[in-house]
Formats: structure tokens, C-alpha cells, sequence
């Protein structure tokens, strides 16, 4: 392109600076998506896989009993087998300086020398356990700074029934917690309330009553494809029998893995739907702009036509202004897409312990983005350019053909257009005459009304998840988890404990569940009769009452196992003496939680071949609050593993995710109203610039500017109320689309739609519109219309 | 004055156009010679057809049948190609409304015609040869219409054409505008032996030519010489 034409271009886009500016904004918001996603997920994914190498993520762990040294040679024979590897891992409770309530926690063998063990950990402050004392312990980096520890400081560590008082030598952070959900805990990670504790490997089992012994064995493959690696699952789980295995994970169906998993799939996605949704509504709008530009340049055409300029020189030209919008758009959306790739890595930061997660540059990234930026923009030229083109030069040069002054499709009603005002027959021919251009400006609001349907539905779908689970179904004010299966007498001792009003018992049961060939592993549930403190809803926030014996099954679990009301299907849990029973399903209950079943606590109890037990107990208390005797008697019970509070739980997911949802609904609002905002203005600037005469002659007939702006906004309100409409609706199907998508096989993610969001939606739509319409009142008032009647085409 | 070297032959032509249902015969059986060097006038009506005519002249249209050669080209069998270069190398047009780029500037506007040639003058020589030299960096927005006129009559010159095709060239110009682009277009013909055919419906302007053809419902009618040719000073209306 020559500098002299280069300068037409820019002055030629200085005129239209208004409907250039919304039409980048949105190739920016297009290129920034793609770029600063596919960036963040490249920073995660490296950082994950650097990670998971370097630190030796073992791709399998096996919980067992008691399973002696010999055995992890054992297992590290079996064929896929690579490397296998021993560990001690016990539930603690640890009291840290200055708080009151112990916490719950995790520890977790580790050499006494440091080696490059499967699941190693890295340390982030302090050193490695030193040889000669035992009483040393590494803890994890995020708990260290929730609790302001650091090496040097001591903690006390209740392990079986015994406290240790520890010296914390390191922090440390591990492949295998990088997204650490406490136990029964909810979906966040929760360093204040839940910590992992790294100890020497025979210090840990001479505490836990496992000398010479481990209670779970991790190991590495070579083949670790999910078919493979599960069958050698079943060969260890077989071989290990007699050791007590209650449960073998893959490594992709830890949480903690899995977390990490789905949200990196799921910014993959992002980084391929939305700017493919951004850059084609951006393309359609330019088609509108560069038709307009293109059209409004005929006698141009014709004038470098007849001055020797070939087709080809003119098309370039053309094709050139595209270019353009396609290079500015590349940069400020590459700013833009660095901008968020930074945001996005902080955020991720306070998510996932990851050694390191920086923002790169990427230079193939970029240059994808630079390329889809201007594949769109030339598209989005094609349609002015191809006019350019089919223009004879001595064609050109006359003026352009009168609008086609047919009769509109509803003019043919007569009864109808009979009925109508002057101004809204001008209203309907306008629409009606340029279909492509409503078409456009129809798809854009149609979109963005979709989008913000969906992320307002989205928020309160996830606020009815969290409602169901922490409200609806769950009272308690604690809930505190048993080593192991009591019996009746527990209760009446729990009950006794200082400011405790209510207890409630559960027996929480792991079993395989099968019938015939279809076999599926799930928890069931033993809930007392009249249970109050733990009320499982249906979907229809109908409780679901427990009969007295056979067990219920959610929807999913029964769909999985081809099993209906009446049939018997076959147990075997996976605790106490693991014997096959068999049990009718008695009901098959809608729940949003997938894989779940529900039976009698006696019931269960009896099917484990004990008369009354449970493993779970929870609690209301007088005071809503811990009582510090009441903490001090539940430590003193070797019993007690776990202690959880439910509104506790249920603010942290609010801290973590309400801040972090707050900014995303903004954003995407945001976004969407820049689409509804771009097409408008674009596609009513268009219009005036085309019907500049007929402004001209209104005012000149005494029309107002508010009049004539009425005629625009009639136009465009009419258009985008129909993608309002529309929208609202397309809303709905994607808010399905979602709950699809996010649904797994323990839950199913709830379609939530309220009216009141629906209207919301339609009212921020028309805020954006308004606020397109008024930059058009202002150009019309502003419009020199003496000399639009004056001036010729 | 001698003439004899046919610069452009029109043979026969005739432009039909299909509007909607019905042909319009803008041009029928025309015929016509143009010398090199002459300043020829073609009058007539509006609707007579002498805007097709020059379009086929300018190589910006084919006729439906006949021929027309340039030298020893017949630009009615040429490509489309072959068309827009010799547009470009042997033709420069003037326009009843100028048809500047109103986004560039007048010595701007100039160099779309220069930048696409061999041996151009410069767009600042073709200015200051209309006298607008002092204006070159105004845009066409901030020109009379007989400044603008001139600045397309720079364009057209500047390319170095043999043939300057003048379509109304003061149609839009008030009297005493209208003389000195008339001057200026007669000064070229002489001192730069441009070959300029002007068309016009006014009359008035018949004298100036060297020779002047009248066409009428797409047929050249009539074609008389002027000898002498009145200067732009002896013309009224």
C-alpha cells in the first residue's frame, strides 16, 4: 500500500471513528480472549506438568490396613508396575500457638534422608528432617502461612491418642496437594482450617501402631492410559486383598489432580468459544461498516477506475481497510490478552499451590491471535470489497440506482399497515430493506442477551448448589469424623460434652456396588430415623425419607447400574470385614448429588454384621460457637479425627469464589454489553450516515431532532427487542447446555432460571442500547443537515 | 491547420442497455474520427448519448457492437486488463463534478494519477501548471468548484495522456469560472498538443473546438469545423 493511499484509509476511518471504535473494541475483547486464555493455559499447563515431573506425582495410590514392607516389593513386581513406594498416612489433629480450636490434618510419611521419592515434596522454606532427632516435622507452605509458622516455630500434633509437641524444621508444598480440599470439607482449599504434615517415615508408624508397616502404597506405571492402569488397579487391589485395601485411586481421579484437570479444560474452552463468538459478531458488524464505507465511495471507484486503476489495485485498497482493523485489533487485543493472561495467573495463584506459575510470552500464541484477528477482519471486508469489485467503471460513475422502493413484507398487510403512524412505516421499511444489516444487529443482541442470561443463571444455579448442600440439606454447626465405626454409647457420651444441644449419628460407607455386570463404587449414607441435623432433599426440595430397611438410590446411581425399584442388588463395603451382602432397592430418589444412597443406620449397620454403629457424628451446639471445653474433651478423644464447621465451610467458599465470581459476572456482562453496544451504535451510525438527506428533508419539514432520533431508536429497539426476545431464550438453552457440561457423576449441576433474571438481563440489554441511542440523538442533533441536502452522493 | 493522423476511429458503435424489461439503444450505428492533437466538441442534448460515447472513448465501457481503435489497438476486443492500462497511459479525465477523493488533499488527489505511471510530471508541476500550486495541501472541501475543476485538470495531466476527456467540465462552474478552466483545457490542446474531446450540451461552447460533431438519439448527426476556432475571450452565454 502506498503512503498516499495509506493516508486515505486513515482519514477515511477518522471519519468513522465512532462505529470504529465500538467495532475494535470488540475485536480487542476477540483477540484478548483467545490470547490472554490460551497463554494462561500454557502458563498452568507447563507449570502442572513441570511439576508433576520434577516432583514425581505417583500415578496410583492404594489405601490399605496394615500392609507390611515386603508387600510394596510385591506390588512393585506386578507387571505395568514401574516403582512402588510405601507410606504412612494418618488423620491428626494439630494445635497451633495462639488458636483454640485444634485442626484437622493430614500427615504423611516421609524418608528420614531426603530422596527422590514418588509424591516428593518441595521445599519452600527450613530444611529436611536432620538425622538424630525424631521429633521434627515439615509442614505445608500455605498452612505455615496461615498460621504465621515458620521453621522454628512448634506445633502440637495429636497422633492416635498420644500429642507429640514438634519442631517445624521446613514448608513444603506437594504434586499431590496442589488443590488440597479438606476432607468432607466442601470445594476450596482451606490452609486456615485443614493442614498436611510431612514426618519422618518410622517416627509416623511407630505412632500410628504401624511399626515395619504402611497403610498405603503409591506407585508409578508405564502405561498409565485408563484402561491399562485400571486393570493393574484390579491385579494390586487383588494381591493386596489380604491386607485390607479399602480403596485404589488413579492418579487423575484424586481431587486434587482432577480440580487442576477441569480447569484447565475448561480455560481451553474458553480460549476456543468465546473469541470465536466475539470476532464473528465483530465480523458481521464490519460487513455492516466496510459495506457502507465501500458503498459510500462509488464515484471513488469509478474515479480510480477511470484513471487507470485496475480491479485487483482497488480491491486490495478495500481489502486494505480491513487489514487495518484486523493489525489495530491484533495489538490493543494482544494488550488486552496480556493483561488478562496477568490477571488470570494472580488469580491462579491464590488457587493452586504451584511452585511457580508465571506469565509468558508466547510468541506462536500471539501470532495466532494477530491471524484470527485479521482472517476475521478480511471476512469481515468481503462483503464491501465484492461490491467494489462488480463495479463497471462507467457504472461507477453515475449515481448509484434508487433504494429498491418495493413494497415491505408487512406493507402487504394491508389491514395492518393501515393502522400505522407515518413514522413507524418509515421504521418498518428500514428494517425491512436492508435485511442483512437487521439480520446483524438481531444476532448481535440476540448474543449478548445470551450471554447475559447465562452468567446471571450460572451465579444462581452455583448459590443453589451451595444452598442445597450447606442449608437445605445439612444443620449442623460442626461435624466431627471417627477413626473407625462405634458403637451406640459413643452418642450418649458425645452428648454429654459441654454446650452441645443436639447429636446426630451418620454411618458414611464406601461400597462396591454391582448388579450383574454393571458395577459401581458409591457412598452410602446411615441416617437415624427422624433424622434432623442431616435432611437429604430431592430435587423438588421434597426430604427424602429413609425406610426402614433396603436401600435408595439416587437416579444417576440406578441409571449406572441398570437397577430399578424391587430389584436386589450387591454390596460390599469397603470397611470392617468387606463381606458381599446383598440389599432390595427400595426407591430411586432425583437428587443433584450423582452417586449416592441412602439407608437406615441400623440397617447399614447390620448389613456391616455389627448391630449399631457410626463413624460420623454431628452436632449442634447451644452457643453457635466453640465451646473451649468442648474443644479440649474432643481432643481428648483419640477417636476424633476430623472436626469440620459448616458455616465456616460455607464462608471460605464464599470468600474464595464470591470475589472471584463478582469480577467474572462483570467481565462477561461487560463483554456482552460492548457486543449489544458495538452493533448498535455501528449498525444506527450506518443508517444515519445513509439517510443523511432524509434527516435533512425531516428538519427542513419541522421535524425535531428528538423526533427523527425517534425514527433510529424505533428501528433499533424494534430489532434488538425481537434479539432481546430471542436471546432470552437462547439464554435458557445454553444455561441447559452449561448444566451438561459441568454435570459429573456425583453431581449433577442444577438448572436454576428465575424470572426476575430474565428480565434483569433484558433490562441491562436495553441499558446498553439506550446508551448506543444517545450517541445517535447526538449525531442527529449535531447533523449539518442544510448541507446534507446539498451534498451528492 | 493540418489534420491527418486518426488518433481514435469509432466505427459502427452501438450501446444497448438492458434496464429492467426494456433495451435503451443509447448509442446507433455512431461513427466518428479524432485527430490527433484536435479540440473536438461534442454536442448535444442530456440523454443524447454523448456520455456513453465518451465512456467507450475512455475505455471504461465496450460497445455491444462496432469498433473502436486506438492507433492500431481496437480497445472494443480488449481485455479488461488492456482497458484499465490504457486508461491509465493514454487518457485523463475531467468530471462535471470533479470526483476528487474529498479525503485527500489537491496535490494528493494529483498523485493517484501519477503513482501509477512511467514518466509522469510532477503532481507539483501538474498543480502549478493550473495555477493551484499554493493550494496544494488544501482539501477539496476547502476548494471552489472551479478550484476543484482545475485540480482535476492537473490529475488529468499529469499522467501524460495524449487524450483529455472532458465530460461537462463546467457544468457545475459559474460563467467567469467556467472561462478559465475552458482557457486552460484550450492551452493544453495547444501548447502541450493534448488531443481533448469535450462534450457539452451548452452551445455556447460549440465555437472553441476545431471541429464540433452533434449527436442526437445515439448517432453522431452532423460535423462541422470551425475555422478559425473563436478564442475563449469571443465566446458568450
Amino acid at each position: 500500500m502506498s503512503r498516499l493511499f495509506l493516508r486515505k484509509l486513515l482519514r477515511d476511518m477518522k471519519t468513522r471513528k465512532g462505529s470504529l471504535l465500538a467495532l475494535l473494541a470488540i475485536v480487542t475483547i476477540g483477540v484478548g480472549v483467545y490470547i490472554g486464555f490460551a497463554a494462561v493455559y500454557r502458563d498452568l499447563d507447563g507449570s502442572r506438568e513441570r511439576y508433576y515431573r520434577d516432583y514425581r506425582l505417583a500415578d496410583f495410590t492404594v489405601y490399605l490396613k496394615r500392609a507390611p514392607a515386603w508387600s510394596v516389593q510385591e506390588t512393585a513386581m506386578l507387571a505395568n508396575v514401574r516403582e512402588a513406594r510405601g507410606r504412612v498416612q494418618q488423620s491428626v489433629l494439630i494445635e497451633v500457638p495462639h488458636q483454640l480450636k485444634p485442626i484437622s490434618g493430614t500427615a504423611i510419611s516421609m524418608p528420614l534422608r531426603r530422596e527422590p521419592v514418588l509424591n516428593d515434596i518441595f521445599l519452600r522454606s527450613g530444611m529436611w528432617f536432620s538425622d538424630n532427632d525424631k521429633r521434627e516435622v515439615i509442614i505445608d507452605d500455605a498452612f505455615a502461612k496461615a498460621h504465621r509458622l515458620q521453621p522454628g516455630s512448634r506445633i502440637k500434633v495429636l497422633l492416635l491418642d498420644k500429642q507429640h509437641d514438634l519442631l517445624v524444621v521446613g514448608t513444603a508444598m506437594s504434586p499431590e496437594f496442589v488443590y488440597l480440599i479438606p476432607p468432607g470439607g466442601g470445594f476450596t482449599p482451606d490452609a486456615e482450617n485443614y493442614g498436611v504434615l510431612y514426618l519422618p517415615e518410622k517416627f509416623l508408624q511407630e505412632s500410628s501402631d504401624l511399626d515395619g508397616a504402611y497403610n498405603q502404597i503409591i506407585g508409578s506405571v508405564h502405561d498409565d492410559s485408563p484402561p491399562i492402569l485400571n486393570f493393574t488397579l484390579r491385579v494390586i487391589e487383588n494381591r493386596l486383598e489380604a491386607y485390607g485395601v479399602t480403596q485404589s485411586l488413579a492418579a487423575r481421579d484424586q481431587a486434587s489432580v482432577r480440580f487442576l484437570e477441569d480447569e484447565l479444560v475448561g480455560v481451553k474452552i474458553s480460549s476456543r468459544i468465546s473469541p470465536t463468538i466475539f470476532l464473528l459478531v465483530a465480523a458481521l458488524v464490519m460487513n455492516v461498516l466496510i459495506g457502507r464505507m465501500v458503498a459510500q465511495q462509488r464515484t471513488v471507484i469509478g474515479t480510480l477506475k477511470a484513471l487507470g486503476y485496475s480491479t485487483s489495485m482497488v480491491t486490495r485498497h478495500y481489502l486494505n481497510y480491513g487489514l487495518f482493523i484486523g493489525i489495530v485489533g491484533g495489538v490493543t487485543g494482544t494488550l488486552f490478552g496480556f493483561w488478562m493472561q496477568n490477571v488470570f495467573v494472580q488469580m491462579y495463584r491464590q488457587f493452586f499451590a504451584l511452585p511457580e506459575i508465571n506469565a509468558h510470552f508466547y510468541f506462536d500464541i500471539l501470532a495466532t491471535g494477530f491471524l484470527i484477528s485479521i482472517g476475521f477482519a478480511l471476512v469481515g471486508t468481503l462483503k464491501g470489497v465484492r461490491y467494489a469489485v462488480s463495479l463497471e467503471p462507467a457504472e461507477a460513475m453515475r449515481p448509484p440506482p434508487p433504494e429498491k422502493g418495493g413494497k415491505v413484507l408487512p406493507e402487504r398487510i394491508t389491514v395492518f399497515w393501515r393502522i400505522l403512524s407515518f413514522r413507524q412505516r418509515m421504521v418498518l421499511r428500514a428494517v425491512f430493506r436492508n435485511p442483512f444489516r437487521s439480520g446483524v444487529n438481531v444476532t448481535a443482541s440476540l448474543i449478548s442477551t445470551a450471554l447475559i442470561v447465562m452468567t446471571l443463571c450460572n451465579t444462581d444455579a452455583l448459590d443453589s448448589l451451595m444452598s442445597f448442600e450447606f442449608e437445605k440439606t445439612a444443620h449442623q454447626d460442626m461435624t466431627i469424623s471417627l477413626r473407625d465405626p462405634v458403637g451406640i454409647r459413643v452418642q450418649t457420651d458425645f452428648q454429654q460434652l459441654p454446650g452441645v444441644s443436639e447429636t446426630e449419628p451418620q454411618l458414611l460407607v464406601v461400597c462396591d456396588l454391582s448388579n450383574g455386570p454393571f458395577e459401581k463404587r458409591a457412598g452410602v449414607m446411615g441416617l437415624v430415623r427422624n433424622n434432623r441435623l442431616y435432611t437429604p432433599i430431592d430435587e423438588q426440595n421434597r426430604r427424602i425419607a429413609v425406610p426402614e430397611s433396603g436401600l435408595l438410590l439416587t437416579k444417576k446411581l440406578a441409571e449406572l447400574l441398570h437397577v430399578s425399584r424391587g430389584d436386589t442388588i450387591r454390596l460390599r463395603p469397603l470397611i470392617a470385614r468387606r463381606e458381599i451382602v446383598y440389599s432390595p432397592v427400595v426407591g430411586i430418589v432425583d437428587s443433584y448429588l450423582g452417586l449416592s444412597a441412602y439407608a437406615d443406620i441400623r440397617y447399614l449397620s447390620r448389613l456391616l454384621g455389627e448391630e449399631w454403629a457410626a463413624n460420623t457424628m454431628l452436632f449442634t451446639s447451644f452457643r453457635k460457637t466453640y465451646d473451649p471445653a468442648f474443644l479440649r474433651e474432643l481432643t481428648m478423644r483419640p477417636v476424633v479425627v476430623g472436626i469440620n464447621e459448616r458455616l465456616q465451610a460455607l464462608h471460605k467458599i464464599d470468600e474464595v469464589f464470591g470475589q472471584s465470581m463478582g469480577i467474572m459476572i462483570f467481565v462477561m456482562v461487560l463483554f456482552a454489553g460492548m457486543i449489544a453496544f458495538g452493533s448498535v451504535l455501528n449498525s444506527a451510525l450506518v443508517s444515519l450516515s445513509e439517510r443523511e438527506r432524509e434527516v435533512g428533508t425531516l428538519r427542513v419539514l419541522g421535524y425535531t431532532p428528538a423526533q427523527i432520533s425517534g425514527i433510529f431508536s424505533g428501528e433499533s429497539f424494534l430489532l434488538n427487542g425481537m434479539g432481546i426476545f430471542f436471546g432470552v431464550f437462547a439464554g435458557m438453552g445454553l444455561v441447559h447446555l452449561l448444566s451438561m457440561a459441568y454435570s459429573t457423576e456425583l453431581y449433577r449441576f442444577p438448572v436454576v432460571i428465575y424470572f426476575s433474571r430474565l428480565l434483569e438481563s433484558a433490562f441491562l440489554m436495553c441499558l446498553f442500547i439506550s446508551l448506543a441511542q444517545w450517541i445517535v440523538f447526538r449525531m442527529v442533533r449535531k447533523l449539518n443537515w442544510l448541507d446534507a441536502l446539498k451534498v451528492k452522493e | 491547420m493540418v489534420l491527418q493522423r486518426v488518433l481514435l476511429s469509432i466505427r459502427s458503435v452501438s450501446k444497448v442497455y438492458r434496464m429492467g424489461e426494456v433495451d435503451v439503444h443509447a448509442l446507433r450505428n455512431a461513427s466518428l474520427d479524432i485527430y490527433d492533437g484536435e479540440f473536438l466538441i461534442i454536442i448535444g442534448p442530456s440523454g443524447s448519448g454523448k456520455s456513453t460515447l465518451l465512456n467507450q472513448i475512455g475505455g471504461m465501457d465496450r460497445p455491444t457492437s462496432g469498433t473502436i481503435s486506438f492507433m492500431d489497438r481496437e480497445l472494443s476486443k480488449s481485455s479488461d486488463y488492456e482497458l484499465t492500462l490504457y486508461r491509465r497511459r493514454e487518457v485523463g479525465f475531467i468530471f462535471q463534478f470533479y470526483n476528487l477523493i474529498p479525503t485527500l488533499t489537491a496535490l494528493e488527489n494529483v498523485q493517484v494519477a501519477t503513482e501509477i505511471v512511467e514518466n509522469p510530471m510532477t503532481a507539483m508541476e501538474a498543480l502549478q501548471r493550473v495555477g493551484l500550486a499554493g493550494r496544494a495541501d488544501h482539501f477539496p472541501s476547502q476548494l471552489s468548484g472551479g478550484e476543484q475543476q482545475r485540480i482535476s485538470v492537473a490529475r488529468a495531466l499529469a499522467s501524460n495522456p495524449r487524450l483529455l476527456l472532458c465530460d461537462e467540465p463546467t457544468g457545475a462552474l459559474d460563467v467567469e469560472t467556467s472561462r478559465q478552466v475552458l482557457g486552460m483545457l484550450s492551452k493544453l490542446n495547444r501548447e502541450l498538443q493534448k488531443t481533448v474531446v469535450l462534450i457539452t450540451h451548452n452551445n455556447a461552447i460549440a465555437g472553441l473546438g476545431d471541429r464540433v460533431a452533434r449527436i442526437r438519439d445515439g448517432t453522431i448527426h452532423h460535423i462541422r469545423t470551425n475555422d478559425p476556432p473563436k478564442s475563449v475571450e469571443e465566446i458568450h452565454w
